[in-house]
């Protein structure tokens, strides 16, 4: 049984249809990427799935559970993690604490109006081990707005990987980065990924960072799914490649 | 930057816990020293400086920045007066209106939660101004125009009666304020604070980590106007009136003022502020009429070169590189 399911997953911004129908299975394990043209409706696809906007038709499942109609928080609390396009961070709070709070949000007592030793503790220790698998760990006590603009990302990816998701999505995780900070972010997450320990739903223009990265692929088209299938497949496709050269209609 | 845990950051812990004991001991001895207009004037510092601190916990924590925190200040004054007018005690009086008032401060922020930003900050004075309206329609509980006069600082229960007297009431201002103090301190250093902060920084990025902001925000609300509402609470008594200026919304606007001027997300900042509030416009109206004007100019300076406020040139800070995006604690 698939880990992750989207069914005929749909959304409409009053006569534009941003995602059609889009329907895909994320095995446990697999690491998928999403692709396709820009305003193909791969960040809205995301923003469903992960309840920031709301579904006009179909439903996302994790494990069985339906997802769709659950507020954002509720979502991200069976176990779904997220990176945004854009850096999202506490920019003047350390390195250390970003990842701390993010693991904190996976506490049961993450709300406590008082001491909190315990949880603190618990919540640090967590995610220091995420900063340590991303080689953060020496930034440690840096506000993390001081950092360069890779290491942001690989912080909000640490910030997600600190609340031990059950399916992990990036949003476009080198976006903005140099060559040698793409390079390196691109290593870090193949060795992530190595383990087949992760399901990992990933959005990304960088078409050499998705082939290094995913075992399967889907295709955006103007919010509807044109190609699905493994990496080689999926670029022979000449659907795909007429999508890309803009002479699909 | 703010206070990030539970101590302030760049003076040394013995330095700040002797400066800290010789305040606490200042203030326990203040009543014997000084002269009975002093220790009436210290008494109001003291409860400003809870009402400033409370409005703390929104705008310097959460950055929720309320333009009607008069409403709670104001109903709990409306609220204890009420209560002692009709034979509470005292001792019962001031907890019940600050009950009450959480309880007002729990209804307003779940409709104002429902909004952020300049449209939060729109709704609480839109309440404030609702409360007002009411005390100066609703003359049969609150006298309307009048306002409550003749409120009693009620002895009991038990004929307990150590509050009543012009010191007995400074040390209850005292041991309310360092009680609230406490509670606050604890509450910002606690996981509960540390979502605040994240909010703060951040509302979007907390939400999206998994958790409920607008759960945290109402509660912290509610508790600011607990604690403002004991404030209001302590002020009736005090003065022995409650009227419709403390629902007002230049009384808003002013303890706004004492956050920001006293450094936001500090906590004992902004008693500062309250006090150096009080003691500005006594001395300066005893020399123009228009003592509002240079306080006004003192905020525009304290905005302008002192973004941490007063508590913020009292502290030393070590230096620190500033952040590309960096903005100031304060709703400056």
């Amino acid at each position: 049984m698939p880990l992750l399911e989207l069914d005929g997953l749909t959304r409409r911004f009053g006569g534009l249809v941003a995602v059609n129908a889009v329907s895909m299975r994320v095995a446990a394990g697999e690491v998928r990427a999403v692709i396709g043209p820009n305003g193909a409706g791969k960040s809205t696809l995301f923003n469903l799935i992960t309840g920031v906007l709301a579904t006009s038709e179909g439903e996302a499942r994790l494990d069985g559970t339906r997802l769709t109609g659950l507020p954002a928080h509720r979502i991200c609390q069976h176990g779904l993690a997220r990176t945004f396009q854009i850096t999202a961070l506490y920019p003047e709070m350390t390195v250390r604490e970003n990842a701390s709070l993010a693991a904190q949000a996976r506490e049961g007592r993450r709300w406590q109006p008082w001491g909190g030793g315990s949880v603190f503790a618990a919540a640090v220790s967590r995610g220091d081990a995420a900063l340590e698998r991303l080689g953060l760990g020496p930034l440690a006590d840096q506000p993390a707005g001081l950092l360069s603009h890779g290491d942001q990302r690989l912080l909000e990816i640490a910030m997600a990987l600190a609340q031990a998701p059950r399916v992990l999505l990036l949003d476009e995780p080198t976006q903005g980065l140099s060559v040698q900070e793409t390079a390196r972010a691109v290593d870090t997450l193949a060795g992530l990924f190595a383990t087949g320990a992760m399901t990992v739903l990933l959005v990304e223009h960088d078409m050499d960072v998705v082939f290094r990265l995913a075992h399967a692929i889907t295709v955006l088209h103007r919010g509807a799914v044109i190609a699905d299938g493994p990496p080689d497949a999926v670029r022979a496709d000449p659907a795909v490649q007429l999508a890309y050269l803009g002479g699909l209609d | 930057m703010t206070v990030s845990s539970g101590t302030v950051p760049g003076v040394r812990a013995p330095g700040r816990r002797l400066l800290a004991a010789g305040v606490a001991a200042a203030l326990v001895a203040a009543p014997f020293g000084l002269p009975i207009y002093a220790t009436t004037l210290l008494t109001e510092m003291l409860i400003l400086g809870l009402f400033a601190m409370s409005l703390d916990l929104m705008v310097g924590y959460t950055r929720l920045v309320s333009f009607g925190h008069a409403a709670a200040y104001g109903f709990g004054a409306y609220a204890s007066g009420w209560l002692l007018l009709h034979g509470v005690p005292l001792v019962v009086a001031v907890p019940a209106a600050a009950v009450l008032a959480g309880v007002v401060g729990l209804g307003i922020a779940w409709v104002a939660t429902m909004a952020s930003g300049v449209s939060f900050s729109m709704l609480t004075l839109a309440f404030a101004q609702l409360l007002y309206a009411i005390a100066y329609k609703w003359n049969a509980v609150t006298g309307g125009s009048d306002g409550l006069a003749g409120i009693p600082r009620r002895p009991g229960p038990f004929g307990f009666a150590l509050f009543d007297s012009r010191t007995g009431f400074y040390y209850l201002a005292l041991g309310v304020l360092a009680g609230s103090f406490a509670f606050c301190r604890t509450l910002v250093a606690s996981p509960f604070g540390a979502v605040l902060r994240g909010i703060r920084e951040n509302e979007a990025k907390t939400r999206a980590l998994g958790f409920d902001t607008r759960r945290y925000k109402i509660a912290v609300v509610a508790i600011a106007y607990a604690l403002g509402g004991m404030a209001g609470a302590l002020y009736a008594p005090f003065a022995g009136f409650a009227d419709t200026d403390l629902l007002f919304w230049l009384l808003s606007g002013q303890v706004l003022i004492m956050v920001i001027v006293g450094g936001a997300g500090t906590l004992a900042g902004p008693v500062l502020g309250a006090a150096f509030f009080l003691l500005a416009s006594q001395i300066l109206s005893a020399y123009t009429d228009s003592w509002a004007l240079f306080f006004g100019l003192l905020f525009i300076g304290v905005v302008l070169y002192a973004p941490q406020g007063i508590w913020g040139l009292v502290r030393s800070r070590p230096a620190r590189p500033a952040l590309p995006t960096d903005v100031p604690d304060a709703a400056a």
